[in-house]
C-alpha cells in the first residue's frame, strides 16, 4: 500500500497494570496477521525506559515519549500524535487474530472518521446489554467505542471532533452538568467523551454508521448474555491462544479483534507464542 | 438426486407417536409434494397392526423402515395445557439419520412437527450438506422461551433444532452424523465441555454441538433452515377447521389462554396429545 497507514497505541505505565505488555502483545499480533503496508505501529508511551524489559521492542516502528500532566488522559489527543496520514488508534488490551487489512482500504477511501457503534460477545452476538452504558442510553448518546477510532489527518471534522473530545476531557464535570444531567457517570471516560462530541456537533451518522467492520469482541463480563452476573468474564470462560496464534474463548474460535478488557490475562507465555510466531514468519 | 423426508417414531406408553408420524408425513407429503418413509421399531409397527393404522400408515409412507427397539428411554414432563405428567421417550436414534434414509437429500422433521406450506421446498437447493434451524420462534412472543431455548447453557454455545434438519448424502452429512453419534456415546464429557446438564439427552444438544464443531467452533447464522414456529405444550390444538389449526395460548402472566388461528404456515405443536386429538381432522386436512 502506498498509503501512509499505521496503527497507534498510546499507554501511561503509571499503573498497576502492565501496559507495556499488553500494547507489545497487540503490536506483535498486528505483525503476526495483517499484511505489508498495514502493519505499522505507533507507540506513545510516557517512559520509554520500560521498553527495555521486551525481547523485539522493533515491533513498534515508531515509539514517541510523551508525558502528559497527571491525570489527563493521552488518547484524547490522539490525533495530535499520530505521525500517520490515516490512522487508526486501539485499546493496548486488544489482540489482531486474523488479517483486515481490506478494510482498511475501505476506510482510506471512504472515511475520514469512524468510531464504532457496536461490539460482539465471544459468541458472536451483537453486545444489547447496557450494564456499563447507563449514561448513554439514560442521556440519549450515540453508542460509541473508542477502541478502534480510525482517522484522516487534516480533515476539518476530525478537528472539531477531537478539540471537543478535549474540552470535555478537560471539563468533565461542566459538560456533566449540562449533557448527562440525566445519568452521570462516574468518570468521563474516552467512549462518554466521544460520544458527547459527536452528539453536540450533531455527526453521529456521519462518523459512525453500520458497517461489518471493525468486529471487535468485548470481554466485559456484563455484556455476555449469561445468566451469572460477573465483571469477570474469564471467571466463566477460558482463554486459550494455541502454539499457532489461534484464540478460543470458551467453546468459541474467534476471529476478530479481541479486546480481552482483563488487565492481567496476556502473561510471559502468551507473549512467548506471539513472539515465536513472528520470529518464525 | 431423489429427494425425501423420513420422521422417527417410537411408541412410548403414554403417547402415540406413530400416529402423530402417519398426521406428520401426511401433512409433508401434500405440502412438499415429495416421498415420506417411517422410521419405526417392530413394537411400534405391531401397535400400528393392532390399533388398525396398519393400512394407512402404508398409504402414507414411501417406506417403513424398521429398527431395533431401544431399551433406554429419557424421561420428561409433558404438559397438555394445564395438565401434565411425566411421560417416557425415545430419542437415542436420531443419530441413524443417515444410514436410514433411502433419499439423497433428506429432511429429517420431527412427528410433532407439521408441514403446512412449502416453504422448505426453497432449501433443497442450498449448497450445503447440512442445514438445520438455529432458531425457535414461540408463537406467542420471545418473553416465552427460556434461556435453554437459545443456548445449551450459561456460558455454552448458541442452540440449533433439531426439529428439522436437511442433508445431503456425502462424506460431511456423514461425518456429522457419525460425529452426533460419538457425542450420544460420550454425552456426560461433552456436558463438561459445553457446561450443559446432563438430566436427559437431548438431540437438540448433540445437533448443536456437531454443527458448532463443524463449522470451525462459531455458529453459523447464514446457512440454516427457517426458525421453528412453535406453540408449547400448555398450549392447546382446539380444533382444525379447514386449512386452519385453531389454538388456545396460555397466557403465563395472567393464567388465561387465548384463541389463536394459523394457516399456511410450518408449526411445531409440543403438546402431543391434543395433536393426537384431532388426528382425524388433520388427516383430513392432509387429504383435502
Amino acid at each position: 500500500m502506498d498509503k501512509d497507514f499505521g496503527y497507534l497505541i498510546i499507554i501511561n505505565t503509571e499503573s498497576k497494570h502492565d501496559y507495556t505488555n499488553m500494547a507489545y502483545a497487540l503490536a506483535l499480533s498486528i505483525k503476526n496477521t495483517q499484511k505489508e503496508g498495514y502493519k505499522k505501529v505507533t507507540l506513545v508511551i510516557d517512559d520509554k525506559s520500560k521498553l527495555e524489559n521486551i525481547t523485539s521492542p522493533w515491533v513498534f516502528d515508531l515509539v514517541i515519549e510523551k508525558k502528559l500532566p497527571q491525570g489527563w488522559d493521552c488518547r484524547t489527543y490522539m490525533d495530535k500524535l499520530s505521525p500517520f496520514e490515516y490512522t487508526v488508534c486501539l485499546d493496548a488490551d486488544m489482540l489482531f487474530l486474523e488479517d483486515y487489512s481490506h478494510w482498511i482500504d475501505h476506510f482510506i477511501e471512504k472515511c475520514d472518521l469512524y468510531v464504532p457503534s457496536k461490539s460482539y460477545t465471544y459468541r458472536g452476538d451483537v453486545v444489547t446489554d447496557n450494564y456499563y452504558r447507563r449514561a448513554f442510553v439514560e442521556n440519549e448518546l450515540p453508542n460509541l467505542y473508542s477502541f478502534f477510532t480510525f482517522w484522516k489527518r487534516d480533515t476539518q471534522v476530525v478537528e472539531d471532533f477531537f478539540s471537543l473530545v478535549r474540552d470535555i476531557t478537560l471539563y468533565p464535570d461542566e459538560f456533566s452538568n449540562v449533557y448527562l444531567n440525566k445519568y452521570k457517570p462516574k468518570i468521563v471516560g474516552t467512549d462518554e467523551a466521544f460520544a458527547l462530541s459527536a452528539k453536540i456537533l450533531g455527526i453521529e451518522d456521519k462518523i459512525s454508521y453500520d458497517l461489518e467492520f471493525p468486529r471487535v469482541v468485548h470481554m466485559k463480563g456484563n455484556v455476555q448474555n449469561w445468566l451469572t452476573p460477573t465483571d469477570l468474564a474469564f471467571n466463566m470462560v477460558g482463554f486459550y491462544l494455541n502454539r499457532k496464534g489461534n484464540l478460543k474463548i470458551g467453546n468459541y474460535q474467534q476471529h476478530d479483534i479481541v479486546h480481552y478488557v482483563d488487565k492481567d490475562r496476556i502473561n510471559k507465555e502468551y507473549v512467548s507464542i506471539l513472539e515465536d510466531i513472528l520470529w518464525k514468519s | 438426486m431423489n429427494k425425501g423426508i423420513i420422521i422417527f417414531a417410537q411408541n412410548s406408553p403414554k403417547v402415540d407417536y406413530a400416529l402423530m408420524a402417519i398426521v406428520s408425513g401426511s401433512l409433508a407429503k401434500k405440502n412438499l409434494g415429495l416421498p415420506v418413509s417411517l422410521i419405526t421399531d417392530t413394537q411400534t409397527l405391531k401397535w400400528l397392526g393392532t390399533s388398525g393404522k396398519k393400512q394407512l400408515a402404508e398409504d402414507v409412507f414411501d417406506q417403513i423402515i424398521t429398527i431395533d427397539k431401544e431399551e433406554i428411554f429419557n424421561e420428561r414432563r409433558l404438559f397438555d395445557g394445564d395438565e401434565s405428567e411425566i411421560i417416557p421417550f425415545k430419542n437415542f436414534n436420531r443419530s441413524m439419520a443417515y444410514d436410514l434414509s433411502p433419499y439423497d437429500k433428506t429432511l429429517l422433521i420431527d412427528s410433532d412437527y407439521l408441514v403446512l406450506s412449502d416453504k422448505l421446498n426453497q432449501y433443497w437447493d442450498v449448497d450445503e450438506d447440512v442445514l438445520i434451524s438455529q432458531n425457535c420462534l414461540d408463537i406467542y412472543d420471545d418473553s416465552r422461551l427460556g434461556y435453554l431455548d437459545k443456548y445449551v447453557s450459561d456460558t455454552g454455545i448458541h442452540m440449533y433444532w433439531a426439529t428439522t434438519v436437511m442433508f445431503t448424502k456425502s462424506d460431511k452429512a456423514k461425518i456429522f452424523f457419525d460425529y452426533i453419534d460419538s457425542i450420544k456415546e460420550n454425552y456426560a464429557s461433552y456436558s463438561d465441555i459445553y457446561r450443559f446438564h446432563i438430566k436427559q439427552y437431548r438431540n437438540d444438544i448433540s445437533f448443536s454441538i456437531a454443527k458448532h464443531v463443524i463449522d470451525g467452533y462459531i455458529t453459523d447464522q447464514e446457512y440454516v433452515l427457517p426458525p421453528v414456529l412453535t406453540v408449547t405444550d400448555r398450549d392447546i390444538l382446539h380444533d382444525v377447521i379447514d386449512d386452519k389449526l385453531v389454538f388456545l395460548i396460555s397466557d403465563r402472566s395472567t393464567a388465561d389462554f387465548f384463541a389463536c388461528s394459523l394457516s399456511n404456515t410450518d408449526i411445531h405443536i409440543m403438546n402431543k396429545q391434543s395433536i393426537i386429538r384431532h388426528a382425524d381432522k388433520l388427516l383430513e386436512m392432509a387429504n383435502g
